[in-house]
């Protein structure tokens, strides 16, 4: 009930009536859901299709450039609390002046629309991403990630209406191009760790626009059952990538090698998955697709069912794994087809996901394919220990390079579907982008011996 | 918090303006009676159970009314979704609907 009060206001009907169903129908047996729906729904249903709804009261809001508090560092902080305006963490209080300096890296104008975000169906200006870049604790010249991770946020294959959705999935930012370097991300060790300003404000940003702009507000909006921290920004190492000629993350999305460019893509958890020990790419693999199947279990309604073709696993290699792979001949292509051939389960296990688990229509794999809504590798036999891949085909796989170069580890993430699609966006960069970089490097460089 | 420093702050709304106005309701129904009910579905939380319940319950006390099953329709919350939604006007009205019930929300 409170998400659907919470969400109808931005969709521009807050008077719309909703009828309650008591407690959660997905526990509860026949005969209670039964009982609850004619003693409790059945005559708010009534009432809400045959009586005038109450009338609509919106209250009024700041405009786009208002200052909304001033004081202290400590007041402004309270007030934005205060106002569900911050994560909880202090904030760089959002002056014009650092507003303005934000600006001075983009091209763009600070009214141009990057798109409008679901559910509270806010403009995403690029004025509103400066402020909320500078409350995150951003530096100036992350404007052009910001930039694109929030034209990422807006694309509607990403679907950032669902990211309150109940697996509370977060979002993950990678990142490639010569910008890791420039701006100094880390895509080394502990490359998913807080600690390193680039990864972690950037990281931090997304979650303040997420609030703020999409109005994500865990109580409101955001039903997450337990929900995320938001992950810090990871870079790829192209250095590696360059070493081994393997393509990077961005080709996914149709940029070449040497793009600045960054991919968004929601994952509900993920697991480090320890000495991964092979001297060959066939010595590796059963460990590497036994740690996909180990993570996958609902999320398989996003290849049949829920969602059709819309899973996409990541897993992030550390360079020395990737290295050893690439020296056995496989290509980053050879990994996926045999991440595809070998992540697999039983037919009747993914059947007892899709359908008896998480009571979803009476989906089977056979009925599916007959209709000709999924591919006949789900359904080559009626035996059902047939065994069937859990994506639709091997580029569904997403690989990444990063992390120690001294371990021998993987990292799989869990990922949520149509509800936070991949969708990767070039990093587009100010036409003075050089001399603004350098004197930003020279400032912090005197600041620091100051 | 105390105030640990004498530096002031003129801060920024972070948010920008709702882009949708406010749209008034449908009108009501005077009675259910005769009437044709369109039943939507994001195929979550056993809606497809709850409808059939409600449609017992409401043929009760209206014999008259009628119903559009949500396999009518497709899943509001999946691959399709924006197409299944942006043909729903469309196909209610194709299809005689007075009323929509759209569940589930939890």
């Amino acid at each position: 009930m409170t998400l659907a009060k919470a969400a109808s206001m931005g969709l521009g009907f807050p008077n719309i009536p909703v009828a309650p169903v008591p407690g959660h129908p997905g526990l509860q047996s026949k005969d209670v859901l039964q009982k609850n729906i004619r003693e409790v729904t059945l005559d708010s249903v009534i009432a809400n299709l045959t009586k005038p709804p109450a009338q609509a009261v919106v209250g009024g809001e700041p405009g786009a450039r208002d200052i909304v508090c001033r004081g202290s560092f400590e007041e402004v902080n309270e007030y934005f609390i205060a106002h569900e305006l911050s994560d909880g963490l202090p904030v760089v209080p959002p002056t014009v002046e650092k507003v303005e300096a934000f600006l001075r890296y983009t091209d763009r104008q600070p009214d141009d629309v990057l798109g409008v975000l679901l559910p509270d169906n806010r403009a995403a200006t690029v004025w509103s991403v400066a402020v909320n870049g500078v409350m995150a604790g951003c530096r100036p010249e992350y404007m052009p990630v910001l930039v694109a991770a929030v034209e990422a946020m807006a694309d509607h294959d990403y679907g950032v209406e669902h990211s309150g959705n109940t697996p509370g999935g977060e979002n993950l930012i990678v990142l490639n191009g010569p910008i890791i370097k420039e701006l100094g991300f880390n895509y080394t060790q502990g490359v998913m760790r807080d600690g390193f300003q680039a990864n972690t404000t950037v990281g931090r940003f997304w979650r303040l626009y997420l609030r703020n702009i999409a109005g994500f507000l865990p109580h409101k909006n955001d039903k997450a059952t337990f929900g995320n921290t938001w992950r810090v920004v990871i870079a790829e190492n192209e250095d590696v990538l360059t070493k081994i000629n393997w393509p990077p993350n961005c080709a996914e999305f149709g940029f070449r090698a040497g793009t600045n460019a960054l991919s968004i893509g929601r994952y509900t958890g993920g697991n480090h998955i320890s000495s991964v020990s092979g001297a060959t790419p066939e010595a590796l693999l059963p460990y590497l697709a036994d740690a996909v199947i180990k993570q996958y279990s609902w999320q398989i309604m996003f290849t049949v069912g829920q969602g059709y073709h819309t899973l996409r696993p990541l897993m992030l290699l550390s360079p020395i794994i990737a290295e050893t792979i690439a020296a056995g001949g496989w290509s980053k292509e050879d990994l996926k087809q045999q991440l595809f051939d070998h992540a697999r389960m039983p037919a009747w296990v993914f059947e007892r996901y899709l359908r008896d688990w998480t009571q979803k229509p009476t989906w089977n794999l056979a009925e599916e394919h007959a209709a000709g809504r999924i591919p006949k590798v789900f359904h080559e036999s009626d035996d059902p220990e047939r065994m069937v891949p859990i994506v639709w085909e091997p580029e569904d796989y997403m690989i990444v390079v990063t992390g120690d170069l001294g371990r021998n580890s993987c990292y799989v993430f869990a990922h949520n579907g149509v509800l936070g699609y991949p969708v990767g966006k070039e990093i587009k960069l100010p036409h003075n982008w050089k001399a603004l970089l350098g004197a930003s490097i020279k400032n912090t460089t005197i600041h620091n011996a100051a | 918090m105390t105030d640990s420093g004498c530096a002031r702050y003129e801060a920024l709304w972070p948010r920008s303006p709702r882009q949708a106005k406010v749209k008034a309701l449908a009108r009501r129904l005077d009675t259910l009676e005769g009437k044709t009910i369109a039943w939507v579905w994001d195929y979550v939380f056993r809606g497809d159970e709850v409808f059939a319940q409600l449609e017992e319950s409401l043929k009760a006390r209206y014999p008259g009314v009628k119903f559009l099953n949500w396999s009518e329709f497709g899943n509001t919350h999946g691959s399709d979704e924006r197409a299944i939604v942006a043909a729903l006007p469309q196909k209610l009205k194709a299809l005689g609907a007075d009323a929509v019930v759209s569940g589930m929300g939890c």
